[in-house]
């Protein structure tokens, strides 16, 4: 079994140091049509380019592009569909975050790529494995506004499909791991077959292996088992709700890459490298998965300042070094 | 029943009393002087002056559009619990965290043991209550808020953050009604996010209001109250102040499965949006909440605090909310 540190999903955007300013100016520069469309995209492929190397600097192995582009996790991806328009603000799940609530006013149609040139841009600037990220088609759904006229159940299959075709055109840009958001799915199990029929759209279409189906911000034990039917690569967790799941997948096992949520990337407190190194090896004994990530419980864009965003990467990567020592003296 | 409590209270307010939820509009002077507050080009006297003169001028204008019930309009705060945050014990402030779209907070870190050290927003009730013949709330951030939006570093548990804030809290809540203040807001917005913690929610409102013999008022908003209602009707106080515009009324329908048997100060007006609605709109969601609630539970607010709006657009809100609710009144009593 091989052990890995990751990023979750979104990277903070600024700093607090005075050269951290970038993106936030530039935001601001953009919205005051101060800049174009072009150059602020260019600026925020800077910021890409930072964050990644802050990434790599903080001894991750699997890097994202930091979502820097993104204005959430729910809006940015319905630029690409038709018939979709932006509402207002709401609170996303149980944070002090707010993401731009989506209105499906027709039968949604793709209009356009959203996160392939994202993902090449990415790429392009290191030679590190970048993690992809979307959002799933229950949660994008769930958290939309359905005007479509069409039933909830046929409006998610038809975003799965939309959604299956970003993640087609990751699968032959290269991309290896996609991480596939589904969130929303812990609070809502009685819809379980809704979901897994849309989200296996996107299995089928971008390869099952790449794909990695992760919750967070609710306790996944309940659904555990079941999420193991799902014919994906990787499951991904966030532990900061499950604190006994652990306990479970040791018990009944798991076959897929594990994600493991492990440092809390809502809170500052650090975690000890002793209690997650327990934790590591109690699943490594247990299981018959062959990669383990190690990663944040969620994106760490939204609700952790920079610094200490680097610090819980650079957490993650000394318990990858203290594992790969314990495994060779062993 | 809390008609009641508000004449034993002495506290003379029309049937559906208009009233706002906290936050104002800071004036482009304001804004001005806080900026050159934190480049250290004015000092803090300055910059206090100016807040007393915005608060001033808010009250003000309270008046001349009419409503019932003031606030101070809070020019004195940034965000609502980094102010509280700053004034007590137990606290230190994080790097920047990102709020929403280029919005971006210092978020404050419970460090120690969170303690109250002396009254927070008292000098500035006062101030305001003494500019006006009408009652002005007393306004606190809640304990549950509070513990949701700060990082925890030294608490064993949320809960036990919680508890612990509630204690802070409720002495500047006992503060405030000591000093007179007959109607004292608790905001509460983030008290929906986790159902599974209402219990603790609830007791650590008990141990704010314990002892106080004022009208509670507890504001909660942009939340999924439809996994707390009813039950979040056991929270210790006398009106609900909750956000209803914004989500097309939609609570309205929970009401008519469970009626709501406190008092409710229900949003007329979206705080999100731009667009002032005009008097006839407002006027027919006053219409539909008293379809499921009875006039003397009734009073009428914005959805939440106004500050992300213009003072243009926060004053022409309120105008047609306070026009609306008249007209309601003149219908209702006939």
């Amino acid at each position: 079994m091989e052990i890995f540190a990751a990023n979750h999903s979104s990277y903070p955007k600024i700093g607090d140091a005075p050269d951290q300013q970038t993106h936030r100016i530039a935001y601001a520069r953009w919205e005051r049509g101060e800049i174009s469309d072009e150059e602020f995209e260019k600026i925020q492929d800077l910021v890409v380019k930072d964050v990644i190397e802050e990434q790599k600097r903080a001894g991750i192995q699997i890097v994202t592009d930091g979502l820097i582009r993104w204005y959430d996790p729910i809006s940015h991806i319905a630029r690409g569909i038709d018939g979709c328009e932006i509402n207002g603000l709401l609170r996303f799940f149980d944070t002090n975050f707010y993401f731009r609530q989506p209105v499906l006013k027709n039968r949604p149609r793709r209009k356009q790529p959203v996160l392939l040139r994202e993902f090449e841009y990415a790429k392009s600037v290191t030679d590190m494995p970048v993690k992809a990220v979307m959002i799933g088609p229950y949660t994008f759904t769930k958290l939309s506004i359905n005007m479509s006229g069409l039933g909830f159940e046929d409006l998610v299959l038809e975003v799965g499909k939309i959604l299956a075709e970003e993640a087609k055109d990751l699968s032959k840009a290269g991309a290896e791991l996609i991480q596939v958001e589904e969130p929303a799915i812990l609070k809502n199990v009685n819809e379980f077959e809704i979901f897994k029929s849309a989200f296996e759209i996107i299995t089928k279409e971008a390869g099952e292996e790449r794909i990695i189906l992760t919750t967070y911000f609710g306790d996944v034990k309940p659904l555990y088992e079941r999420l193991l039917e799902i014919r994906v690569g990787g499951l991904g967790f966030d532990l900061t709700y499950s604190p006994n799941l652990p306990d479970l997948i040791a018990k009944v096992g798991c076959e897929k890459d594990i994600w493991l949520g492990i440092v809390d990337g809502r809170n500052t407190k650090m975690e000890r490298e002793e209690d997650i190194l327990r934790i590591v090896r109690k699943i490594a004994a247990n299981t018959e998965s062959r990669r383990i990530f190690l990663m944040p419980s969620c994106g760490l864009g939204e609700y952790l300042p920079r610094k200490v965003a680097f610090k819980k990467l650079v957490l993650l990567s000394k318990v990858v070094e203290r594992w790969k020592n314990e495994q060779e003296q062993a | 029943m809390s008609r009641s409590k508000l004449e034993r209270l002495k506290i003379n307010v029309p049937k559906l009393p208009t009233t706002a939820v906290g936050s104002y509009p800071k004036f482009p002077y304001l804004l001005e002087a806080r900026k050159n507050f934190q480049l250290g080009k004015i000092s803090r006297e300055e910059l206090f002056e100016l807040e007393k003169k915005a608060t001033r001028d808010w009250i003000s204008l309270q008046e001349e559009i009419g409503l019932d019930v003031l606030v101070d309009g809070e020019m004195y705060r940034g965000d609502m619990v980094t102010y509280f945050a700053e004034n007590m014990d137990g606290f230190a402030l994080s790097g920047l965290v990102r709020s929403y779209g280029n919005r971006y907070y210092r978020k404050p870190i419970i460090v120690g043991e969170v303690r109250w050290t002396g009254p927070i927003t008292v000098g500035w009730w006062k101030f305001a209550q003494e500019l006006t013949q009408k009652p002005v709330k007393g306004m606190v951030t809640g304990p549950y808020t509070m513990m949701d939006w700060s990082f925890n570093e030294f608490y064993p548990s949320r809960k036990d953050a919680c508890l612990a804030l509630a204690k802070a809290i409720h002495r500047e809540v006992k503060e405030l009604w000591r000093n007179g203040a007959k109607i004292i807001q608790i905001d509460e917005p983030a008290i929906s996010a986790r159902p599974e913690e209402l219990d603790f929610a609830i007791e650590a409102m008990k141990t704010v209001v314990e002892g106080v013999d004022a009208y509670f008022i507890v504001h909660i908003c942009y939340g999924a109250f439809e996994f707390i209602y009813p039950r979040m009707l056991e929270l210790p106080v006398d009106n609900f102040d909750l956000e209803m515009s914004n989500s097309s009324l939609d609570l309205v329908e929970l009401f008519r499965l469970h009626p709501f048997t406190k008092d409710i100060s229900f949003g007329v007006v979206d705080v999100h949006s731009h667009i002032v609605e005009d008097v006839e709109t407002i006027e027919q969601r006053i219409e539909k909440a008293l379809e499921v609630i009875k006039p003397e539970q009734l009073w009428i607010d914005p959805d939440c605090g106004m500050k992300t709006r213009t003072v243009q657009e926060a004053v022409g809100k309120l105008k047609n909310m306070v026009l609306a609710a008249r007209k309601v009144r003149e219908k209702i009593d006939g």
